[in-house]
């Protein structure tokens, strides 16, 4: 993996650039730390650490200068309006990275609160890890990230079935409607949630990996547009907070 | 009465043995009688005053749903333990006896508040609308005859005489008053308030207002002409005037003090409940990792077992500590293997119902299910739990080398029994599933019979 393509066929030469956005210099150091050793000992440098911030407004300065390819953004950050990652990925709207595709944002969270995971999904976060994450994991989802795939936990896929009904067994019947999961979806999100990687989804569903990225993309979008009301709820009280 | 904290036994325990050993349980052994560490304070006890007990004569709070009395009577009869009709009689007599017992009873009803009262089986309550509206319908005409009383006594022929001139008018004022006052009073106080409000309750006050003003100007003038009604409307007018403009400024100043003081009494009181709440679990929590600092696999149970504690306090919505539902049951377990064991579990709930035998047997399966991949297996250990309309299914998943059911010699009880035996004297079904990197458990039960899920 020398040479990855994004998801618009350009071709992107070397590691993936990363900002680092956390109110805590430790984590920030032990991220940083955990990840190097982890690509020095496979031998693969997935990506490099061009910036680091720990508030709102710094993070949108660096972001801006440094045009990174991805952001791990922590959920709960001070400064700006008060609303945390969701104010930064607000502040950075339009923001290109070096090779042209718009800066993507993998949240990074403690939290376990579902509308916080959801406020920062629906501003247009790519995914959402937990920050228990093994640095492998943490590598494939950057990587995964970067391409322009979608990154779910399992908890994530967890709240995903729950605020879609799906778990109460309601199912699109049509793939495009925005309030429901497919029943595809539905599969792959269940799949996610009983921790299977994505190549394991793959395999239990006798379909390409390309194909769940697809699924997981597609109820990423949807988590994002959908207006379904515990959806909207949530995004409301994050708002009110 | 502040309870003085003290740790709870266990606590104390551990702390006195030191560093406790810890081991982990045999396969038949009670987890809870080795576990030497602090379970993680389901209910923390806080440093203020606990609600009072129940006192032993009932409050004295008034009901509105009874009549259409204020209600007095009743509640002080319910007070006192004393019948109805006695209070009643000795406030009657009291009032005929220079006026205190109407008096005592105007103040009573200022002061007594309105609350819930049990039930009496002998009263009816009026709920409903029609017997209300009809309520209304006779306080209206009684203020309507009153107001032509009034008007009446307003011109001067009339007022000759004592009756006429004093206690009439004293009498309207009073029900005016009364029709007023008993629209604040209301129980539905929201539904004039409220955008919904009413012509009813503006209708009162406006006649309560207009009978008192009037009873007034009866007694005041005693007969005097209209213009000189006039002028003491006038006169009064510009006293009450005066009298907003000068104490206004202090009346908003004492009004914003009022509303400070209330803010800050009220953080004061989350202060403390955060206070309390961090000094009983967090603060107990880094003593012991202290103490225990040089055991690496302590340590980590413990600030794992807190952090789980501090998060659901933080997130958690509804009471915890309580396998009231099927979602809570299942944490719950997840929670105590990991533990005992000191391993972390990624645990997933989708949906929830009701606990009962059936799904308390899930429940047991699933213990053992994650006991067999956090001692056998590898990490991350995770779990997926969905309890849906079409029934349950529970995943449990590791990263080990995974074991073959036909491999495991038929003395060891534990898949076999614990897990397949009890999923299907349950009616569930149970599968154990060996994969490239490790195992799956899957449990699955039928929803609950009666449909309800």
């Amino acid at each position: 993996m020398s040479q990855q393509t994004t998801k618009g066929g350009a071709v992107q030469p070397g590691p993936v650039r990363v900002v680092l956005v956390d109110d805590h210099r430790m984590f920030r150091t032990g991220v940083r730390a955990e990840l190097t050793e982890a690509m020095a000992a496979s031998g693969i440098p997935v990506c490099e650490f061009v910036g680091e911030a720990p508030d709102v407004d710094t993070a949108i300065q660096v972001i801006r200068a440094e045009q990174p390819d991805v952001v791990l953004l922590d959920v709960h950050l001070p400064g700006g309006s008060g609303n945390g990652g969701v104010d930064v990925i607000h502040g950075c709207f339009g923001v290109q990275s070096r090779t042209g595709a718009p800066v993507r944002f993998l949240a990074l969270s403690v939290s376990d609160a579902a509308e916080d995971v959801i406020a920062v999904i629906r501003a247009g976060a790519r995914g959402y890890v937990t920050k228990t994450i093994g640095a492998r994991d943490l590598i494939t989802a950057i990587r995964r990230v970067a391409d322009g795939d979608a990154v779910f936990s399992p908890r994530l896929a967890g709240f995903v079935l729950d605020a879609f009904g799906a778990a109460a067994g309601e199912i699109a019947e049509v793939d495009e409607e925005l309030d429901r999961l497919s029943a595809r979806e539905r599969e792959v999100m269940r799949l996610i949630a009983r921790g299977y990687q994505y190549k394991e989804v793959a395999k239990e569903l006798f379909i390409s990996v390309k194909t769940v990225e697809t699924h997981v993309s597609s109820v990423l979008r949807k988590l994002q547009l959908s207006s379904r009301h515990e959806l909207t709820a949530w995004a409301m009280n994050r708002r009110l907070l | 009465m502040p309870t003085p904290y003290e740790p709870p036994a266990a606590l104390q325990r551990t702390v006195a043995d030191g560093a406790a050993p810890v081991g982990p349980p045999g396969p038949g052994g009670a987890p809870g009688s080795w576990y030497p560490y602090p379970e993680p304070a389901p209910a923390p006890r806080y440093p203020y005053p606990e609600p009072a007990p129940r006192p032993h004569r009932p409050p004295l709070v008034r009901s509105r749903t009874r009549g259409w009395t204020p209600g007095v009577c009743a509640a002080v009869a319910e007070h006192l333990g004393v019948s109805r009709r006695s209070v009643r009689l000795t406030f009657v007599l009291l009032t005929l006896a220079g006026g205190a017992g109407l008096a005592a009873y105007l103040f009573l009803w200022a002061l007594t508040p309105e609350g819930e009262v049990a039930p009496d089986p002998l009263s009816a309550p009026t709920h409903g609308t029609a017997p209300e509206r009809r309520q209304w319908g006779a306080m209206l005409a009684a203020g309507a005859v009153l107001v032509v009383v009034g008007v009446v006594l307003l011109t001067p022929v009339l007022g000759g005489s004592v009756i006429g001139s004093v206690l009439v008018p004293l009498f309207t004022i009073a029900v005016g008053a009364i029709v007023a006052w008993s629209n604040l009073d209301d129980a539905q106080r929201s539904r004039w308030l409220g955008s919904g409000a009413g012509r009813y309750g503006w209708m009162r006050v406006a006649l309560g207002a207009g009978l008192t003003v009037a009873g007034i100007l009866v007694l005041v003038t005693r007969g005097e002409s209209l213009t000189a009604v006039w002028d003491a409307l006038l006169a009064a007018g510009a006293v009450l005037v005066g009298v907003l403009i000068v104490s206004a400024p202090w009346a908003l100043r004492l009004w914003g003090d009022l509303r400070r003081e209330q803010v800050a009494a009220a953080r004061a009181t989350e202060r403390a409940d955060i206070a309390a709440h961090l000094h009983d679990s967090v603060l107990q929590t880094l003593a012991l990792i202290q103490r225990q600092s040089q055991d690496a696999a302590a340590v980590t149970r413990l600030a794992r077992a807190q952090e789980r504690e501090l998060r659901s306090w933080l997130y958690a919505a509804g009471p915890q500590g309580s396998a009231s539902t099927l979602a809570a049951a299942v944490t719950e377990v997840a929670h105590d293997v990991e533990d005992l064991q000191g391993v972390p579990i990624d645990l997933v709930v989708t949906g929830d119902r009701a606990y009962e035998p059936h799904g308390a047997a899930l429940v047991q399966a699933m213990r053992e299910a994650l006991f067999n991949a956090v001692r056998h297996g590898g990490t991350p250990v995770t779990a997926y739990v969905e309890i849906g309309p079409s029934g349950v299914e529970a995943f449990v998943r590791d990263r080990g080398d995974g074991f073959d059911l036909e491999a495991v010699p038929t003395d060891r009880l534990g898949v076999r029994q614990s897990i397949l035996g009890r999923m299907e004297r349950h009616g569930g079904t149970a599968r154990v599933r060996r994969r490239d990197d490790g195992t799956e458990v899957e449990l699955r039960l039928p929803p609950i019979e009666g449909g309800a899920s």
